[in-house]
């Protein structure tokens, strides 16, 4: 468990490399949740950096919700509708961020869509 | 200047002239013009204790502020650190000793607070500037007096460090500042205590005591008894919102050292001609102690009463000024000036606190406010606890402040006994998507302390606690409290009712609550010289010092002065504790965010 305190003093591949050990560590101890949720935590980071070499946004290091917002701004829709099905967002959170996002860039035509 | 001590029932300003005489005797041992290096934490603390004018006196000419690289020049003799004992200030400090100049030799001391540590030195060894100190020494100042009623340690992670990484420095230093106490007022004949962390303490002390035996202090105890309690035993009233004027001021702006910085466009000085054109910038700091007449009165009161308790106060003092067109005599006016610049600062008071009693309006009436209140109100009377909160839900998915949406669900989980694994998981995976995985390391804390847990399959005892304890009083009157749950308007403290409840009719009422609440509860006697023994006045208080291990909050202090208050108590509270906290500030010492630490 104690894997988990140093990967955030690395920066990036080998962020993913001790994240997997961590993921380790965590079935081993049997706790399934923070397994789950570190594997999650490599997918978003994977996920971002692919995107900021297609796209030249920042987002490495961002949390998902800040991520599918940042997206969002951007224009990016399909995006951030692919982070909500894959993470499992649960409705009511995705339709407030979206709302806030979209209402802050004052993009009215995407929100007549829904 | 301290004059704030004296009030109180216990004259603490002992306690701070014992800490004084230590600080002059240190400083009188290095001769000689001087300069003092300061940990930057330690300094509010330390002007508690001594003004600078008292420093000066001792040929203190400059102070700086602990930093790598070197130490700004200055023609003096001597440079004296005053430092805490940590391996990664000894770094800084031989950084300092290393680049100083040559030619220009000067002594180097250091102060130690509030212990040395052999760990240090060695690291002082290691870096190879031990033997550049003349003179190494250790200023003892456990329990810094706040106010006349009012001990603190400042030691800042104090529960973290016992309930999160297994530490207990923090409770022998409480120990040895209880021992100090003991020898400037007298052995405590009664302890009683409840929770780890209580008994930790108090064994400490015993032991502390039997090591000392035969150098007993012939003083009249002045206080009764000892109430150690654990943080431990009560997670809820700090995560509660602290509804009284000092509570919340703490909520909001935040106290350190007796002092709040406040915004300062309320305070802009309205000077004619100069037409508002250079508005202050920096904020505007304010001492807050019962010294402040008019600050002593309103402190405790719930914010809600604070508005009258405020006009009324105007009126007195305009009344007062009114009185000069009375003033026939000569003799009559000289005593009407004589009592200006009294008059004076009550007005200068009164317009500073109006002001910060329109800054928290602002907030308490705002919708987000009440909100979260009536949230925080429906989870300690038991409402929808067991599943996951809809407003809790909304604040996360607009973002809300992280430790708003900790606090709330900790709360939650404790007054519930724990969430359901599927609630629970629920929540983390809430938090972990918006606010970012690197705060699992966090969540794991609070669980390891108990703030967060999963629902086991005990039944949850938080209901029958709240009752027995009467924790939940309907119908808190704020304006006029005859109970001490006015302090949450409804919620009573449960660390004071346990107070109160030992005060009278004693523990042994609710030993059946007792044992639900976490560690143990136990009763101590310690000897007190025969011909010591306090023959008691009819009607004379008992005086009880009740030592918060791992924090107390504003309202729980401003809960038991109410106590001292009330008529028929029969008991007169000191308060002693690690720290001064709120739930901000408590759940913030229990966070970890590991990109702090990055370069």
């Amino acid at each position: 468990l104690y894997v988990k305190a140093s990967y955030k003093e690395q920066r990036l591949e080998a962020r993913i490399a001790l994240l997997q050990s961590a993921v380790d560590e965590y079935y081993k101890a049997k706790n399934e949740f923070s397994a789950k949720t570190t594997e999650d935590e490599m997918r978003l980071l994977r996920f971002q950096r692919k995107l900021e070499e297609e796209k030249g946004e920042l987002l490495v290091g961002f949390s998902l919700h800040d991520t599918m917002t940042t997206l969002l701004s951007v224009g990016l829709h399909k995006h951030a509708e692919q982070l909500y099905k894959d993470f499992r967002v649960p409705d009511k959170r995705f339709w407030w961020l979206k709302l806030k996002s979209l209402a802050e860039k004052e993009d009215w035509e995407e929100l007549e869509k829904f | 200047m301290a004059s704030h001590l004296f009030c109180g029932r216990v004259n603490l300003n002992i306690l701070r002239e014992a800490a004084r005489k230590d600080l002059r005797e240190f400083l009188d041992k290095c001769s000689g013009s001087k300069a003092i290096v300061w940990d930057e934490y330690l300094t509010g603390p330390f002007g508690l204790i001594a003004q600078y004018s008292l420093l000066k006196e001792h040929e203190v000419e400059k102070m700086f502020t602990l930093k790598g690289g070197r130490i700004p020049s200055a023609a003096v003799k001597n440079i004296v650190f005053f430092v805490r004992p940590r391996l990664e200030l000894m770094d800084i400090i031989a950084e300092n000793v290393a680049s100083e100049d040559k030619l220009q030799p000067r002594e180097f001391h250091i102060l130690f607070v509030p212990r040395r540590s052999l760990l240090c030195e060695q690291r002082l060894k290691e870096k190879g500037v031990l033997n550049s100190f003349t003179n190494i020494d250790e200023y003892i100042l456990d329990l810094i007096p706040y106010d006349g009623d009012l001990l603190s340690m400042e030691s800042e992670s104090s529960f973290r460090e016992c309930n999160l990484e297994n530490d207990q420095t923090s409770l022998y230093h409480a120990a040895k500042g209880l021992m100090t106490l003991q020898a400037l007022y007298g052995t405590i004949p009664q302890i009683f205590g409840k929770g780890e962390c209580a008994r930790h303490v108090a064994n400490m002390m015993l032991r502390m005591k039997r090591e000392f035996a035969g150098s007993n202090t012939q003083i009249l105890p002045v206080f009764d008894t000892l109430l150690l309690l654990d943080r431990n035993v009560d997670l809820l009233t700090p995560l509660a919102t602290q509804l009284t004027y000092e509570g919340l001021i703490d909520e909001i702006f935040g106290i350190t050292n007796g002092y709040v910085k406040l915004p300062p466009e309320k305070f802009a000085q309205k000077k004619q001609g100069e037409g508002g054109k250079d508005l202050p910038t920096e904020p505007k700091k304010l001492q807050l102690n019962s010294a402040e007449e008019l600050y002593a009165e309103i402190r405790d009161k719930n914010f809600n009463a604070v508005g009258a308790a405020l006009s009324k106060k105007a009126k007195i003092i305009s009344a007062a000024f009114e009185e000069r067109h009375n003033a026939k005599t000569v003799g009559e006016i000289k005593q009407f000036v004589s009592q200006l610049p009294h008059m004076q600062a009550a007005r200068g008071s009164l317009a500073n606190h109006t002001s910060i009693a329109e800054l928290i309006k602002d907030i308490t009436i705002s919708e987000d406010f009440f909100d979260s209140l009536t949230v925080e109100q429906e989870f300690m009377t038991g409402v929808d606890t067991d599943k996951a909160s809809t407003y809790i839900e909304d604040c996360i998915a607009q973002k809300d402040p992280l430790i708003k949406i900790l606090r709330l669900v900790c709360m939650q989980s404790v007054c519930n006994n724990g969430l359901k694994q599927k609630v629970l998981d629920y929540y983390k995976k809430e938090i972990l998507q918006t606010y970012g995985y690197k705060h699992i390391l966090t969540l794991k804390n609070l669980e390891k302390v108990g703030l967060l847990k999963p629902q086991s399959t005990m039944r949850n005892n938080y209901p029958t606690i709240r009752k027995t304890l009467k924790l939940w009083m309907e119908d808190a009157n704020e304006q006029n409290p005859n109970d001490i749950s006015y302090v949450y308007s409804g919620y009573a403290p449960l660390s004071v009712r346990l107070t109160q409840v030992l005060a009278r009719p004693g523990w042994r009422s609710i030993e059946e609550v007792l044992k639900m609440l976490p560690g143990p509860h136990f009763e101590e006697r310690q000897q007190v010289p025969t011909g010591l023994h306090k023959k008691r006045q009819p009607g004379e208080n008992r005086t009880t010092l009740v030592f918060f291990l791992g924090g107390v909050t504003y309202a729980e202090i401003a809960a038991l002065r109410f106590l001292s208050h009330m008529e028929d108590s029969g008991t007169e509270y000191i308060i002693a504790t690690t720290k001064l906290i709120n739930g901000t500030s408590w759940v913030k010492s229990l966070m970890d965010n590991p990109e702090e630490n990055l370069p």
